[in-house]
């Protein structure tokens, strides 16, 4: 049953990225504003699957890696979602849409497969880091996501030409605000996990943060954000250059988040 | 039956005929009766709005029903028929039905696809059906143009985007700001322009209105049109840092605005988005203060771009919009042509020859015992009843349509024997 609702959910955002795609070919915001409630269907169907796996083995599904990219797709749409009950940003969608479809098919090799948890990652602060981090760096996916639409925006009205594409995108306001919540909700929440991580750590490797690339370089994402959150905060720093800093610092996260394991050795990997 | 429409509009006619004609058809006289006045006319619609003046009718009679239009117009127009004639234009038949859906739908105004002229023929429309002009053609034929319009309107973007300076700057304020609500506009000098695009960035939500001017009185007169709030002419660094949207207007030679007054206050107010929209020729405000971050900087020339740019939009859409139309004309003049008497007198009897041969199957079928004779005197009496049946309203309707009067009875009749596919 489980897999059933995850193949109903990874076929939903894929017609959910059919409509955004669309939407943005033809140029219309109708369509988006259509596909978010296809999107909103696939997220409820999504979370149904991810209760059941939860109660299935007793534990939140947020232990193996190919678990954490489907929570992660999960709580990016959900977020998204949430934005739109107070913006016009349905646009968005087309950046969210298609990156939870594609976690989802990463997710998806690993469905039906019941990998054994290995002894180390069992206990309740596991699950509090991952889901922590992970709802977090969706957030902070969201963030760059409206960086990305801001910058097309501002160069669009810079021009100064009303191109189709320009009446498409959201207003500047309205994505610098998505960008401005999702960056300080996504940062505390990063904060958090990764302070239940050390604490984890501390029981079992003895050291709360011990000298790893991929701590090391989830570090270095996180002095970005904080960085880029006290120039948003004390300097007064808007629009084009937190847009910008946003994705950069999505980058190295990102990178933090799935590319550190594939090029360094890291502590940080249990199978 | 057809139908013919006379008129002229801003494209045909200069103003001065325009205002003749619509002005004397004001309070004294009442257009309907005196169109209704000539013999052919069946129907009429009047219409006359600041770009047009237009009659509607339905006839028996075209050539004898356009003379009495016209003299209708010529009498009102009050000028010389070689002067009106030039002015005038006519339909007929499906031209007609076409002008009136293409004037419906918004493509023969001045400013194609504005919003307007589809209230007005409605008004029209309710006159003329009140004043009890319009039967079962007028009737179906406006329902078809409202419905036409509507469609015209839901699937093109003839009437999207801002085709004026001030409606454009409405538009861009919003892909800035987001919502208008609670803003606040610093109005800097007087103007036509800078007052109604103000005006309209106050319809949408602005609320707050600063004015300043290099005389402080006329701020004040200014500020308490708006009912705004006036500043000294020397506080305008200071005022920049409190409001969203700047219009300037002064008639000043140099610029008002520098580089360096924006750049300090977007730092004040921590980068709030500025939109800065300079309509003063000469220039108001440093052309280098739309390099700074956050300010989004206009000039008059930005914004007739902007504005010429979707002018050529609508053309473009406007050439769906006439494919929709030409769609709408095919069905109307085939719903009209069936209105003729033989085609329907023919669709009747199919009809009921058609349920006649059903039943008399059945019943026969079911009657193998009869001899050859006893089932061709059945089939004499079926077909007998049916003809008998049918020949009072055949007949009648015949009588009707050489009196001219059979539209109706033929709407009537169609519509009781379900002789139009739903």
């Amino acid at each position: 049953m489980e897999a059933i609702l995850f193949k109903a959910a990874l076929l939903g955002y894929l017609v959910a990225t059919l409509g955004y795609t669309a939407s943005l070919m033809v140029k219309r915001v109708v369509i988006a504003r259509a596909t978010v409630w296809l999107l909103l269907a696939a997220f409820a169907i999504h979370g149904l699957s991810l209760a059941l796996r939860c109660l299935s083995r007793g534990l939140p599904p947020a232990v193996h890696p190919y678990e954490t990219l489907s929570f992660f797709a999960w709580a990016m749409t959900g977020t998204y979602l949430a934005f739109q009950l107070k913006t016009k940003t349905q646009v968005l969608g087309a950046f969210v849409s298609p990156l939870a479809f594609l976690l989802m098919v990463v997710a998806s090799s690993r469905l039906g497969v019941d990998v054994p948890v290995p002894d180390i990652l069992k206990g309740t602060l596991v699950p509090v880091h991952v889901a922590l981090s992970v709802t977090g760096e969706a957030l902070l996916a969201i963030a760059c996501g409206a960086g990305i639409l801001y910058l097309a925006q501002d160069s669009q009205i810079r021009r100064r030409k009303m191109t189709p594409m320009s009446r498409y995108l959201p207003s500047l306001d309205d994505l610098d605000r998505v960008n401005h919540i999702s960056l300080l909700t996504g940062f505390a929440l990063l904060t958090a996990g990764l302070l239940v991580g050390s604490v984890w750590a501390s029981t079992v490797w003895g050291r709360p943060w011990p000298w790893d690339p991929k701590l090391l370089w989830t570090l270095a994402a996180w002095f970005f954000y904080a960085v880029l959150i006290h120039q948003r905060l004390a300097i007064g720093w808007k629009g084009r250059k937190i847009a910008l800093l946003s994705i950069a610092a999505f980058a190295v996260l990102l990178f933090a988040f799935v590319g550190v394991s594939s090029f360094f050795k890291t502590v940080h990997r249990f199978q | 039956m057809n139908i013919v429409l006379i008129g002229m509009n801003h494209k045909t006619a200069p103003l001065e005929v325009r205002e003749k004609l619509a002005f004397s058809c004001g309070d004294d006289v009442d257009p309907l009766k005196e169109i209704m006045r000539g013999p052919q006319i069946m129907e009429a619609l009047y219409l006359s709005t600041c770009n047009r003046v237009e009659v509607l009718a339905s006839t028996l009679e075209m050539s004898g029903a356009l003379e009495s239009l016209k003299s209708f117009i010529l009498a009102q127009g009050n000028l010389g028929r070689g002067e009106m004639e030039k002015c005038l234009y006519v339909h007929c038949g499906g031209d007609a039905v076409r002008h009136l859906f293409r004037v419906a739908s918004s493509l023969d105004s001045m400013v194609m696809g504005e919003p307007q002229i589809l209230g007005q023929v409605k008004e029209a429309y309710r006159q003329c059906v009140e004043g009890n002009t319009s039967g079962v053609i007028m009737n179906k034929l406006l329902h078809h143009a409202f419905r036409t319009a509507k469609r015209v309107r839901t699937e093109t973007a003839i009437a999207q985007n801002a085709v004026s300076v001030s409606f454009a700057a409405v538009e861009l304020a919003k892909k800035i700001l987001g919502h208008l609500q609670g803003r606040s506009i610093l109005l800097i000098g007087a103007g036509e322009m800078s007052e109604l695009a103000a005006r309209h960035l106050i319809q949408h939500g602005a609320e707050r209105i600063i004015v300043a001017n290099r005389t402080y009185a006329r701020a004040v007169r200014l500020a308490e049109e708006f009912h705004g709030v006036p500043v000294e002419f020397e506080q305008l660094a200071e005022t920049l840092k409190e409001v969203d949207i700047v219009i300037s207007s002064t008639g000043a030679a140099g610029y008002i605005v520098s580089k360096e007054m924006i750049q300090a206050a977007l730092h004040r107010r921590k980068n709030r988005l500025l939109f800065l929209i300079d309509i003063a020729v000469p220039r108001d405000i440093d052309p280098a203060a739309g390099e700074v971050d956050n300010a989004y900087l206009y000039n008059i020339d930005n914004l007739q771009e902007v504005v010429d740019e979707n002018i050529r939009g609508r053309l473009r859409e406007a050439e769906r919009a006439e494919q929709i139309i030409e769609e709408e004309v095919v069905k109307f003049t085939d719903w009209l042509n069936t209105l003729e008497v033989v085609p329907t007198i023919v669709s009747l009897r199919d009809k009921a020859e058609g349920i006649m041969k059903g039943e008399l199957e059945k019943t026969l079928s079911g009657m193998r015992h009869l001899g050859d004779e006893e089932r061709k005197n059945i089939e004499i009496l079926a077909s007998s009843i049916v003809n008998k049946i049918l020949h009072d309203p055949i007949t009648g309707l015949k009588e009707e349509s050489q009196n001219g009067s059979a539209i109706p009875f033929v709407a009537v009749l169609r519509r009781l024997f379900r002789l139009d596919p739903e």
